[in-house]
This record gives structure tokens, sequence and C-alpha cells, in this order.
């Protein structure tokens, strides 16, 4: 667990980890901070700017949309919606994408040619008309979304770390067990996924941040996690309409889901550095 | 070497009728799953359940799952892609008419993207071991972080609305002529020798370009900028070195043609991906394209347009791929003669 | 064209290079030998002002020439290079771009060397070529590095160096990896260019013996320092450092009588303990070190004319105690343990579907016997199936045909019974230590790892016991149980290699090429343990090596192979001292003699390239 305080001490991952708190802080807690009920709607209060401008209110620290819902409100519940889908999504993928990957990698052969075709047709679609097109078969709603990214993404789990998987299992270690007797599943649970679990908690990581752009891009064409739950990209889309009128309304979920995405990729790409260096032993 | 890449073709071809067989069939079976009744989409709201029977028999949706889907590719082969829903014509010919304007949107885009890339990847290369290294490594990231349509959405709000600079919708401006001999706008505006056309088409091509091309290039830095780390790392580097070549030689006649073999492949990769961003990029600029058709034939459940447009989007990612593994084995002499 | 070199190199202010010093007459060639770590490739790099980051010449001067190449500006030193100083790398194989032409990159260096117009240097390109005696220079310039073997790049690489006529080339081992049969060409192209263009040569080396035979002068290093220093010949038949004369007896011969080799204890200091050491580096390990050895830095004592020695008793020539014995030879039991029948293995390589498939029999039809205690030597070539052999013994590979016997039992049943009884009584120890041990696990899970395997469920009494057993088995103390790989050194690692094989006191163990690339002090070590462990367990093992003088040392019998197939077979003294077949001609031929008096036919005469 070496590897762990090492990885803490990069400034990008402590960076990262302090942005991650924060939104996970608004997702766990949207109940006890946010001031208002994102669902309220108040018509009678359309459009008003954030509280610092002129005809701000400050019930409304940061306005309201075009419903008259409040807009920071809805950002703090928005964060809860795209951590749910990141977590759970990225979880699904990983899962699914690791197991296929090291029974791929490890056996070679016949099971890598099928996987590798599997993988090849799924791949030829392109993610986000693949994702379109399984909303449309599979009916708005949150769970719905966590499927539709799994069984988008796990393919990109599944091809990179069957390289990595490959690598592993050519070194005489994993055949020394083979050797002494372990059976293939221990070798693989105990020679193989050890040696990649970094590049999978790195690649977990990355998959986070994508989650959640492909859900805010779901939200934003009406097939994502249904109107009656707040999510940025929705929120994003009602703005559009009104952009002149209120482009704040367009620039806060903007910059929330830029805030989001910047925090798992910085989150990656610090562990990518600390953990792989240790790994292959070349500086970078 | 011809034979190499008719070879190559010739696989990808195997390869790419069972995977297209395979994706047309997925996409038929999930939209049939949806519990929409295209029969009863197609009819007027009076329509009798009579009548809604006689139109499910004639679109032939009372037969069998397989029997369906074959009566369909059939006729897909034919290039009858069936009747859209919504707009009532050949979905076919719905999808030939926007292509060109998605071809046109993703290649500028690509370019720009390219362009980017492979100039930002040279700048972090050269900033490494100097201090700016890890401020334009920061801010690698967070270009990285920024989804192509959240730049659609910025450069659209900072260009069109604040600056009032560039238009955004559309493809050129209301009112003017479009000329359609290859399909192509910029090239038919040419060839009618409509400057004015031109003018307006490209500028109205800048936006979800550079947004699109934005969105995609910092992959391309990283990876070549890391490529450009490895190939240095290699011994042949150290050995050109005692030759006594500059490092200008060396990073110009043998790096940067060995980084660039990774930077390719993955460049065709994002070619893909992005050519699926043009979608939302569309959708925000109300580009008259594929993506843009699809995302409406998406909300109306108009299933034979789905399937056309999705079927479309394979094909072409199946192209680019075939090129890009096809300039590859030109480019590296591994796969050539072996 | 004299070179004179005092350096101090530091990286972080530890020196990595002492106080080195030498002159190097034109057209002589010099030999700078060492164990890895020595600092005999700083040198070279050194030379050329590429050293790696953080390090530097804080001290001395580089005269070459005349010229100092240490205050010379960049740019002039940069022009010396591929010019005035030729380099010749050690791995042929990486040494050039490979989405380049041989032809564009020998174009490229001749361009540089301003030597006229593209006809022009094409002309001289394959003149040096046919030089380098490359047949079909014109066609080979149109080819790729990956598509020529890896003699004939180092070919190509000498005349490149050599092709601006150089007043110095640097060779650092340009033949370790290379086959061994290619050394003697290789050596004798070296030494006809370096005739032909009087160009001094500094040859850098870890063989003794090559160099005795190749160099007029030899500097011997010891981390960072140089110890002795003189004529190749006198210094090797006659050394006077204890270092110099416990690696000759370290290493293994082919001629003399079989004794226990000497071993020298531990490894050289690495350059974090150098910091922390005064007085003679050598003084930790050696068997003639007084007190005052440690107190100060040994001082340049002169033998003969032109012998220099830092060592303080070097003039006084105390004998170094051997173990005098010879080398117990066991009794070898006359009960077979292991009958190989007509193994045979066929790969199809290229691809099914569009034609270009072929069959490659990677062995043969292969049969041999290995008794209870016996160790055999299996040596060959790469690509002479080797390796192969060894994994179908052990089960990685399955045998296309013929039969695997382990006391009567065909092992080629690969049932779950099958394996288990095979993991129990055959075992391997991989070559190479750095990917043979899991880096995330002990040592200590390491070694007892057969006891965690299928079904087995020891207790962690058990395993720590065995730990325990195992470790001092192999010569190290209990407290290693608790490290990880990467903190051992190579040698400490085959070790561990070779107590994990033995945890299930397998009757056969096959050990590929497990002394390879470890330095002589170290393989002196593992030999002389497996030898003990031999007695002491009485394990039978198939020894694979391409070092003759290694397998002569340890094994009875010999098999050699060659494409495939065993071309002969016997008891190794026999085989070695009158081979039978051409190819094992070629393979005893390859080896260095002994004495550094003796000539080496294989170095003058024109032999031909079987």
């Amino acid at each position: 667990m070496s590897a762990l305080a090492r990885s803490l001490r990069s400034p990008r991952v402590l960076i990262a980890l302090v942005m991650i708190l924060c939104i996970l802080g608004c997702a766990i807690f949207a109940g006890q901070i946010s001031p208002n009920d994102p669902g309220d709607q108040n018509l009678l209060s359309i459009l008003i700017p954030p509280a610092w401008a002129k005809s701000g209110d400050p019930a409304f620290r940061l306005g309201t949309d075009s419903l008259g819902r409040d807009v920071l409100s809805r950002l703090i519940y928005g964060a809860r919606t795209a951590m749910l889908v990141a977590f759970f999504a990225s979880l699904g993928a990983m899962i699914i994408g690791t197991v296929l990957a090291h029974i791929s990698g490890y056996f070679g052969g016949t099971v890598d040619w099928i996987i590798g075709r599997l993988v090849d047709v799924w791949m030829s679609f392109p993610p986000v008309i693949l994702s379109l097109i399984l909303m449309v078969g599979l009916g708005v709603g949150l769970d719905r979304v966590i499927l539709a990214i799994i069984l988008v993404d796990w393919t990109r789990f599944c091809r990179v770390l069957r390289s990595e998987v490959l690598i592993v299992t050519r070194h005489d270690y994993v055949a020394a067990a083979r050797l002494l007797g372990f059976t293939h599943w221990q070798a693989i649970i105990r020679e193989v996924l050890p040696a990649t679990l970094p590049l999978l908690i790195t690649l977990m990581s990355l998959e986070m941040a994508i989650a959640v752009i492909v859900e805010a891009i779901l939200s934003f064409v009406g097939l994502g996690v249904g109107a009656d739950q707040p999510a940025w990209g929705q929120m994003i889309a009602d703005a559009r309409q009104y952009v002149y009128q209120s482009p704040w309304n367009l620039l806060l979920p903007a910059l929330a889901i830029f805030f989001t995405v910047t925090a798992f990729n910085l989150l990656g790409d610090g562990l990518r550095r600390t953990l792989d260096v240790r790994l292959s032993e070349s500086g970078r | 070497m011809i034979g190499i890449i008719g070879k190559l073709i010739a696989r990808r071809l195997l390869t790419a009728v069972p995977i297209l067989i395979a994706v047309s069939a997925l996409l038929f079976c999930v939209l049939r799953v949806l519990p929409v009744d295209p029969a009863a989409m197609s009819l007027p709201p009076t329509a009798t359940l009579a009548e809604i029977e006689a139109k499910r028999h004639e679109m032939g949706l009372d037969k069998p799952l397989p029997e369906q889907y074959f009566i369909w590719l059939t006729d897909a082969l034919h290039g009858d892609f069936g009747p859209s829903i919504q707009y009532r014509r050949d979905s076919g010919s719905l999808v030939a008419a926007t292509l060109p304007a998605t071809i046109q949107l993703a290649t500028a885009a690509m370019v720009l993207a390219a362009i980017l890339g492979v100039g930002g990847g040279l700048l972090m290369f050269r900033v490494r071991g100097t201090p700016m290294e890890p401020v334009i490594d920061f801010a690698s990231i967070l270009l990285l972080s920024i989804p192509e349509f959240l730049w659609g959405l910025i450069l659209l709000f900072v260009f069109g609305v604040l600056l009032h600079v560039l238009p955004f919708t559309g493809q050129v401006a209301p009112g003017l002529p479009l000329p359609r001999i290859t399909g192509f706008l910029l090239f038919d505006s040419l060839l009618v020798g409509r400057f004015d056309i031109f003018f307006s088409a490209a500028q109205h091509l800048i936006l979800p370009a550079v947004a699109l091309g934005l969105a995609f290039s910092p992959t391309i830095m990283r990876v070549l900028r890391s490529s450009l780390f490895d190939v240095y790392h290699e011994d042949y580097i150290q050995q050109a070195r005692l030759r006594g070549l500059s490092e200008g030689h060396i990073l110009v006649r043998h790096a940067f043609k060995n980084a660039s073999l990774p930077t390719l492949t993955l460049a065709g990769v994002q070619f893909g991906i992005l050519f699926s961003g043009t979608l939302l990029v569309e959708v925000i600029y109300s580009y008259p394209g594929m993506g843009n058709l699809m995302v409406d034939a998406v909300r109306n459940a108009d299933l034979p347009l789905i399937q056309a447009i999705g079927l479309t989007y394979c094909i072409i990612v199946l192209i680019i791929n075939t090129v890009v593994d096809g300039l590859y084995v030109v480019l590296n002499p591994k796969l050539r003669v072996g | 064209m004299d070179l004179t070199v005092t350096v101090r190199i530091d990286g972080a202010v530890v020196p990595a290079i002492r106080g080195l010093s030498f002159e190097l007459p034109p057209g002589k060639i010099l030999g700078l030998v060492g164990e890895s770590g020595a600092g005999k490739s700083m040198v070279g790099r050194a030379i050329a002002q590429l050293l790696p980051v953080g390090f530097s010449i804080t001290a001395g001067s580089l005269l070459f020439e005349g010229e100092d190449l240490v205050q010379m500006p960049l740019p002039r030193r940069r022009a010396l290079l591929g010019r005035a100083i030729g380099f010749i790398p050690q791995q042929p194989m990486t040494a050039l771009n490979p989405v380049m032409t041989v032809g564009a990159q020998f174009d490229e260096h001749l361009a540089r060397l301003g030597e006229g117009g593209y006809v022009e240097r094409r002309k001289r390109a394959i003149a040096a070529l046919a030089a380098a005696h490359l047949q079909d220079a014109g066609s080979l310039l149109g080819r790729y590095p990956h598509q020529l073997s890896g003699g004939m790049l180092q070919r190509v690489l000498i005349a490149l160096a050599f092709s601006s006529n150089p007043r110095l080339v640097i060779a650092d081992e340009p033949t370790t990896a290379l086959d061994v049969t290619i050394h003697p060409q290789i050596l004798r192209l070296i030494a006809e260019m370096q005739r032909e263009h009087t160009t001094a040569v500094i040859f850098i080396t870890h063989d003794l013996r090559l160099a005795a035979q190749l160099c007029d002068q030899v500097v011997v290093m010891y981390a960072g320092r140089a110890i002795e220093s003189g004529p190749a010949r006198s210094i090797l038949s006659r050394p006077a450092h204890p270092y110099t004369r416990c690696l000759q007896l370290a290493n293994p011969t082919m001629q003399d009588e079989r004794r226990a080799l000497y071993v020298i204890p531990d490894q050289m200091p690495s350059l974090r303990q150098l910091q922390k050491m005064p007085g003679c580096h050598f003084a930790p390990r050696c068997p003639l070190v007084v007190e005052n050895c440690r107190r100060a830095d040994p001082p340049d004592i002169w033998i003969g004319a032109d012998h220099r020695v830092a060592c303080l008793r070097a003039a006084d020539m105390a004998a170094i105690a051997t173990i005098d014995e010879a080398a117990a030879s066991p009794e070898i039991s006359a009960r077979i343990v292991l009958q190989v029948e007509k193994l045979q293995k066929r790969y199809r390589i290229g691809d099914a579907l569009f034609g270009g498939a072929r069959l490659v029999e990677a062995v043969k039809g292969a049969s041999f016997n290995i008794a209870e205690n016996e160790f055999v030597a299996l040596v060959g070539e790469s690509g002479s199936g080797k390796s192969t052999i060894a994994k179908l013994l052990v089960g990685l590979e399955q045998p296309s045909g013929g039969r695997i016997l382990l006391n009567g039992d065909d092992l080629t049943d690969p049932s779950l019974r099958g394996r288990v009884r095979r993991a129990a009584s055959l075992q391997m120890v991989f070559q190479d230590p750095q990917s043979a041990l899991n880096p995330r696990r002990r040592i200590g899970r390491i070694i007892t790892q057969a006891m965690e395997a299928g079904n087995r469920h020891a207790t962690w009494q058990e395993r720590l016991t065995r730990t325990k057993e195992l470790l001092a088995e192999v010569g190290l103390s209990a407290d290693f149980a608790t490290r990880l790989p990467g903190q051992l050194s190579g040698g400490q690692r085959q070790r561990i290699n070779i107590a994990r094989a033995l945890c299930n006191i397998p009757k056969v163990l096959v050990a590929d090429e497990i002394v390879s690339g470890l330095d002589v002090s170290i393989q002196a070590q593992l030999l002389n343990l497996l030898a003990r462990l031999r007695s002491e367990l009485g394990f039978g093992m198939l020894f694979i090596s391409h070092d003759l003088s290694v397998v002569r040392h340890l094994c009875s019998r010999v098999l050699v192979m060659y494409r495939g197939e065993i071309v002969e077979q016997g008891p190794i003294q026999a085989v070695f001292s009158d081979p039978q077949h051409p190819h094992t001609r070629a393979l005893v031929s390859s080896v260095p003699p002994d004495d550094p008096q003796a000539a080496w036919p294989a170095l003058k005469a024109a032999l031909a390239e079987y």
C-alpha cells in the first residue's frame, strides 16, 4: 500500500481529490445544503439573474431558470445525479471490461479471438450514437442512463486492459505460478490482477469523467435521466433557448460539468503518473 | 506493397461484413424493444384500430423478428432503407442529402484538430524539463476536460451572442440558394462560381469546426508528446547522437517519423469519435447534417431512419479505420515486408 | 594521437569514476575490462560527452590528439563524433532507426561527412559494406534493420563507424548480444578494420580471456577505479591485483582440471555505497586485505616498466587461498529418472487465411535421458530449440509428438492429476530474474508459492519454517523473507528463483540460462551453490546455456542442439575436447582459450561461415 501513500503525495492527485470531495459533498448532503427544492417552480420569478446582478434576488443566489426553479439548488442536486452516474456506470463498465480483458489476455487463442471480435463489433459503433440508440430502446431514467453507459463503455476498459494483461502474463512469474501448481483462476487473481490493478484504477477515474460527459449529453438531447431529476445537461438544454436573457443559466451548469470532468481527469492523470512510474521503472 | 494493402483491404472487408450484419441486427433488435408502434405513428391520430392493424400488416410488423430483419436487410442491400415515418420519404435519400454536410464539418474539424494537436504536442515536448512543463501539461488537462458540446456552447455564446462576429445557425446565410452538384456545399459553390455562397458557408463552418477541433486536439497533443518521449528513450536515438547528428536533425528525421505512427493510429480512432461528435455540434448550431437528423429521428422514434443513419455512421467509421490501418502499413516497414 | 584521461565524474556528489588515467597510442587496441557497474561504459560516454543526467566530468582532462575534449565547446565536440571518433554499439538490433532503410541511414552519415553527391556516397557505402565482408551490398542498403540478422547488422555498424577513417573507435561490448559462433568473426572484422585504418580502439568487455586475445593494452576497472593496467597478455597471465586474480579463479575453464570456483563474496559496491567508502574499494571483498587498505586510497605501484597496479600488497604476491580440491564429481546414479523420446514441436506461423502459413519445426525428434543426480547440459545458439525443449519438459507447451517419461510415468497427460504430479517432480528455474519474481510479493511468499497452489492449504507456520529452510539452503539469511524482489541484486534473485523451484524437492530441475547476464563473481557463487545442492538433495538437472565453459564446469554430459535437432551428445569432456559435428566444432572454437598466451585460431584463421 505504499503506492497509495506515494499517490497521495502527488499534487495533481491531491487537488483532484479535494475537488471530487467538494462535488461528493454536494451530492451527498444535497438535501442539507440546498436552499430550495430544485423542482419547485415559481412561475412569478422566472429567469431571474444571479444575486450579484442588478435585478437579482437573494432568495435565489444564482438566479432561476425558465420555470422559476432555483439554479443553485438544481446545480447541487445535479451533482448528485452526476456522481451517481459516474460511480455506478464506471463500476459496471469496469467489472465487465476487466473480467473479459483478463480472460481474453490470459488465455489467448480462440477465447481471445472471440472476445476480440465482440469488442470490434461493439466498437465500430461511435459511442455517442450507440448510447443514443440504447436510450431510445431503454427509455429515460437514471438507471437506464447508467446501463446505457455500461453497455457502451465496457469495450474501452476491455481493450486497454487486455494489452496490459498480455504484457503481465508474458512475465515468467505467471508461468512459474502455473508450474508450481496454481490453477488458472489462482494465477489470474493472485499474480495478474494485482499487477493490472493500478491501470484499472486509473482507467476507472478517467471513465468517471467520460460518464459525466455522456450523462450531460444525453440529458442535453432530452434522453437522459428524465425531467423530474435535475441534471446539468438538461439545465443547459433549457438555458439554450434563453441565452440572450440569462446567459448565466447556460454558463453555470457548463462550469459545473467542466469542474467535475477536470477533477476526474486530473485524478486519472495523477494516478497514472505515480503508479505507472513505479511499474515500468522508467522516469517520465 | 500494393499486394499487402490489397490483402489488408480484403481482410477488412471480410470482417466488415459480419460486423455490419451484427450491428444492423443489434440496431434492429434494440429498436423493436421500444413500446412504440411504428404503424400507429405513421397514421393520423384519428385512425381506428382496424386501420392500424392493416397498416401493421402492410409494414410487415406482424411477422416474426428474424423475418422482418431479413426483409429489411435485402431491401437495404438494394438501397431501400424504408420510408421515414416523420418525413414520409425514403430514409436512404434523407441520409444522402445530409451526409455531405456532416463530412464537410468533420473534415474541417479534423484538419484543425490535427494542426492544433501536432503543434501542441511538439510544444509540450519542447518544454519538457523546463518549469513551463507542468503548467502546459495542466493546461492540456483542462483543455481535455471540455467536451465538444461545451465548446460549442461557449463559442456560440462568446462569438455569436456576446461579440456578434460569427454566425451560429445553419449552414449558410438564409436566403442564399444551395447549389447541389456533389452535395458538398463548399465545392458546389465554387463550381458554380458563387463566391458569396462559398464565403457564407465557410463563415458558418467556423464555429462548429473550431468547437470540434478544440475538443479533439488535446488527445492528439498528449499522445504525440508521450510517443516522442518513448522514442527518445530508444537506443537508436542515442546512437544517432553518437554519430554526431544534431538534436534538431534527430527530432525531425528520426524521432518524429517514429512517433507519428502511434499518433496516427490514435488520430484515426479519434476521427471516428469526432465523426459522432458532430452530432452534438450540429444540434447546437442547428447545422443541417446527419447528426441533427439523427436527434430528430430519435426524438420521434422514427425507426427506419434511425437504422439507416446508425448504419451509415458505422460504415463511415469502418472506412476510416481501414484507411488508417492501410496508412499505418504504408508507414511502418515492419508490417510491410516482415 | 594520445589519449590521457584523468576523470572524476560526480552523480550527486558521488564519484562514479575516480582518477582514471590511461594513454592510448595510435593504432593500438586498449581493453577496458570490468564487471557490470565498474564504470567501463561510462568512460565511453564521457568521451562522447553524452553522460546521463546528473553526471558530469568534474576533474581531469580528455586529451584527444592534443586537444582537451572537456574544455572544448559543444559544436566542435559534436563535429568530432562520427568523424574522428566512432562508436560500435552493444545492441546492433536496436541501434538503427527501424523505419528507415539501412541505406538511408548510411547515406545520412556519409552526407554529414560531406562526401560528395548521392551517387558518390552510394558507391562509398557499397565499398564500405563489401570491406566488412557483406554480400550483395547493393540490395542490403535497401533493406530495413529488422530484416537483417544481428551479425549482419553489427557488420554494417562497424562499417559505418570506420567509414569516416576515424582516429578512435570505441566498441562497447560489441559481441555480447550476438550468438557465440559469430563472436570470432566480428572480432576479426574489428581487428582487420583497425589495422587497415590504423585506428586506436577502446574495446570494452567483461571477458578477461577475450581481452587477452584481442587487445594490446588492458585496463581493469573496479568500482570506478582503474586497479590494474598494462600490456594485455602479461597482465592476464600474471595478474598482480587481488581482484584480477580472484576474477580469473572465478572463471570456469575449458581445459583445466575441474575444481570449485573461487567465490568473491558479496558484490561490487553500488554508486550509493561508494560515498561512504574510504580507502580501497575492493577492501570489503579482498582476500589479502590489511588494515591500511581501508584507510587511504591504494597507491599506484609499478611492476615492470608498463604494468601498473593500484594495491598496497601488489608487490607481495601472496597466494590466494583457493579450494584446491577437484570439484567432487558425484557418483552418477545409474537410475534414469527422465526419459525423453523423439520429442517434437511444430508451430504454425504466418497468415493462415491468406496463404503464407508455414509450419516451423522447433524441435525435431529429440531423445535423451537424465539420471537421478546427473547434470546434463543443453547448448546451442538462439533459435536452436533449447528453450522450446525446456518449455515442453515442464508443460508450458504441449509436444506435437514424442513422449516424456518421468520415472516411467508419461507426463504428456494434460489432466489435473498429471499436472500435479508434474509440478511435484519437474520444476523450472527461469532465466530473467527481473521477470521471474512477482515484484509485489515478499520473498517469503515467493519461495513457498508451491505451498499455496491448488488445493493445498499450508498453515502460516509451515510456510515460515519452510521459508527459513530454503533460505538457508541457498545461502541467504532469514531476514530476506520480508524483502521485496526489487530490493535484491540479480544474483540474489536467482537464488530465490532456485529456492522456489526446490520447495517441493523436485526430481529434475530445468535451468534455462540462469547465469547468463550475471557477473563472473556472481556466476561463480551460483555454480558452486548448484553443485552443493546437488550433493545435498540429489536432483537431476537439464542446464541450458550458451556458455561452454560454464557447462563444462558444472555438468557431466552435454547435448548440442542445432536447428531443432540434437546433433551431438555425450560426456562433456569428450565432446568438447574432440567435437565431431561441425556445429559443435564451431561452438568450441568460439570460446577464447583459457591461457592468455595461447593463440586463438578462430581469431586468426579464416574460418568458413557455418
